[in-house]
């Protein structure tokens, strides 16, 4: 440990304690990913109903980081990295609620459209399309945990996968829409929005992690934008 | 903590006090306190709990009454003449101004760190050493100085030259030799007024680190004229202000006392955020 990390040791275990818990966010997220695929392809409302029971454990942590980040920004006067720290672990923290969000919805979807039957062709899409969206999701917080600044452009490559996933699943959706009906059919098509939006969510963790360590983000015109819902 | 010798008057607190931290009472409770100097009244009506093993900050705009509030906590404003106290002071329970209380002892378990480092013209060792010697501390004097300056995060930078003079020291390492030297004699309250005032940053975040680590052992208030330092290191935080009267004099008041992250995110009164934004002060 260098001495300038000494003097203000009280200060980095505050930055190094938010970073953890913001990781084990992360991981409640993802293992609620988990759940509501494995939900969705076995057609178990009772573990979409775990999943939506776990979502209040996720918001009421998310919300005790934020506020945390929020008073320590007010009581540190961060600046330069601490600055950039605290300034993207709000942004990040949102990526990951926003995705355990999403994770919800398509639990919810489920419950609504109870009864019906994947057929076999969407089922194995959806498969992996949800399998791609949440090791991308992974590698984000991998990306977070470790403070990688190279994994920003590594993952926005990778999310070409997820896209192109969810480019067939909508195919396969528009092929059988008219055996499904319609509200089904919307029903499918949200999912694969979902899946898309937390593959974003993640490369957007990871672009983050990039301006934390670097100051810049990876490339203006590769950030993923746009709005989920 | 080092053991010192018998002290008789003392055995009241030190029994109160382990009471107190297992309680989590309050270690001050301050009860409408006023302080005048002669037709001059400086703070008044000031009610408010300290708690121990806190960092508590007074914060506020010169004149406030902060540094005066802060010297009623263990009676230094007794060595001013015209100096008078109102309303009531309670230490571990314990009326700080009863007929019985001799406030040399009351000093001596509430110690004090001041704006400029005042070490004496002496050794380093000897600046640790004095307190304890007058008080005939009976332990192993060489420890007590050892453990003084490492609970005061200097001992690494002075441990090869304890006999050189003490004010050839930095600045910085001046003002921690007088915490060492406030700790020596076994306080379990040290007031602090402006004690980085002089500092430079580096020199000021090694103080708020020390800070940090000896309100494990000790009860810590602040006088800060530095708002950042209050947001930095206290737990509560205190807002005083000074109202003006028709006539011109100027008396010091309690605006907000409450947790330092709620009065630097979500202050309640108008006057503290205006205070702490800089929009007034």
């Amino acid at each position: 440990m260098s001495p300038a990390d000494e003097i203000r040791h009280h200060f980095d275990e505050t930055l190094d304690a938010i970073l953890r818990g913001t990781v084990e966010l992360g991981a409640l997220v993802h293992e609620n990913l988990h759940r509501t695929t494995e939900a969705v392809l076995e057609s178990q409302l009772e573990v979409a109903q775990q999943a939506l029971d776990a979502d209040d454990e996720i918001d009421a942590r998310y919300a005790a980081l934020e506020h945390r980040v929020f008073e320590v920004m007010a009581r540190q006067q961060p600046v330069a990295g601490d600055l950039r720290f605290l300034v993207a672990m709000t942004r990040v923290l949102y990526e990951i609620e926003r995705s355990g969000d999403l994770a919800v919805n398509m639990a919810k979807g489920l419950i609504r459209r109870e009864g019906y039957t994947l057929p076999a062709g969407v089922h194995s899409l959806l498969a992996r399309m949800a399998r791609e969206s949440a090791h991308l999701f992974q590698r984000g917080l991998d990306a977070l945990a470790d403070l990688d600044a190279a994994a920003g452009p590594v993952l926005d490559e990778a999310d070409d996968v997820v896209d192109e996933l969810v480019g067939e699943f909508y195919a396969a959706i528009a092929a059988r829409s008219d055996d499904m009906g319609f509200d089904i059919a919307v029903e499918l098509s949200r999912v694969g929005r979902y899946m898309e939006r937390i593959a974003d969510h993640a490369v957007n963790i990871a672009e983050h992690v990039t301006f934390i360590v670097t100051g810049s983000f990876p490339e203006e015109d590769s950030v993923a934008t746009g709005d989920e819902n | 903590m080092t053991e010192t010798g018998p002290r008789p008057r003392t055995r009241r607190f030190e029994a109160m006090a382990s009471s107190t931290a297992a309680t989590g009472e309050a270690l001050f409770a301050l009860e409408d306190l006023a302080v005048s100097y002669g037709d001059f009244q400086a703070i008044g009506g000031v009610t408010m709990n300290i708690s121990p093993n806190e960092i508590t900050a007074f914060i506020g705009p010169s004149g406030c009454g902060k540094t005066t509030l802060l010297r009623c906590l263990n009676r230094m404003n007794d060595l001013i003449d015209s100096a008078r106290v109102e309303g009531s002071v309670r230490y571990h329970g314990v009326d700080l101004y009863g007929p019985r209380i001799d406030p040399v002892e009351v000093r001596r378990r509430i110690g004090m760190v001041f704006q400029k480092a005042n070490p004496f013209p002496k050794s380093i060792y000897d600046n640790i050493a004095f307190g304890p010697r007058v008080a005939g501390y009976s332990g192993d004097l060489d420890d007590l100085v050892e453990e003084s300056l490492i609970r005061a995060a200097l001992w690494d930078e002075v441990k090869g030259k304890l006999r050189d003079f003490a004010p050839s020291l930095s600045g910085g390492q001046q003002q921690r030799l007088c915490i060492a030297r406030a700790i020596a004699t076994s306080p379990d309250v040290v007031l602090m007024d402006e004690p980085c005032s002089a500092l430079d940053p580096i020199a000021t975040l090694k103080i708020e680190e020390l800070m940090l680590q000896l309100k494990k052992d000790y009860t810590i208030v602040i006088v800060t004229h530095n708002m950042q330092q209050a947001a930095r290191v206290s737990d509560r935080t205190a807002f005083f202000t000074v109202d003006v009267a028709d006539e011109g004099s100027r008396t010091g008041r309690l605006v907000e006392f409450d947790d330092t992250g709620v009065i630097f995110t979500t202050p309640r009164e108008k006057a503290t955020e205006d205070y702490i934004t800089g929009r007034f002060g």
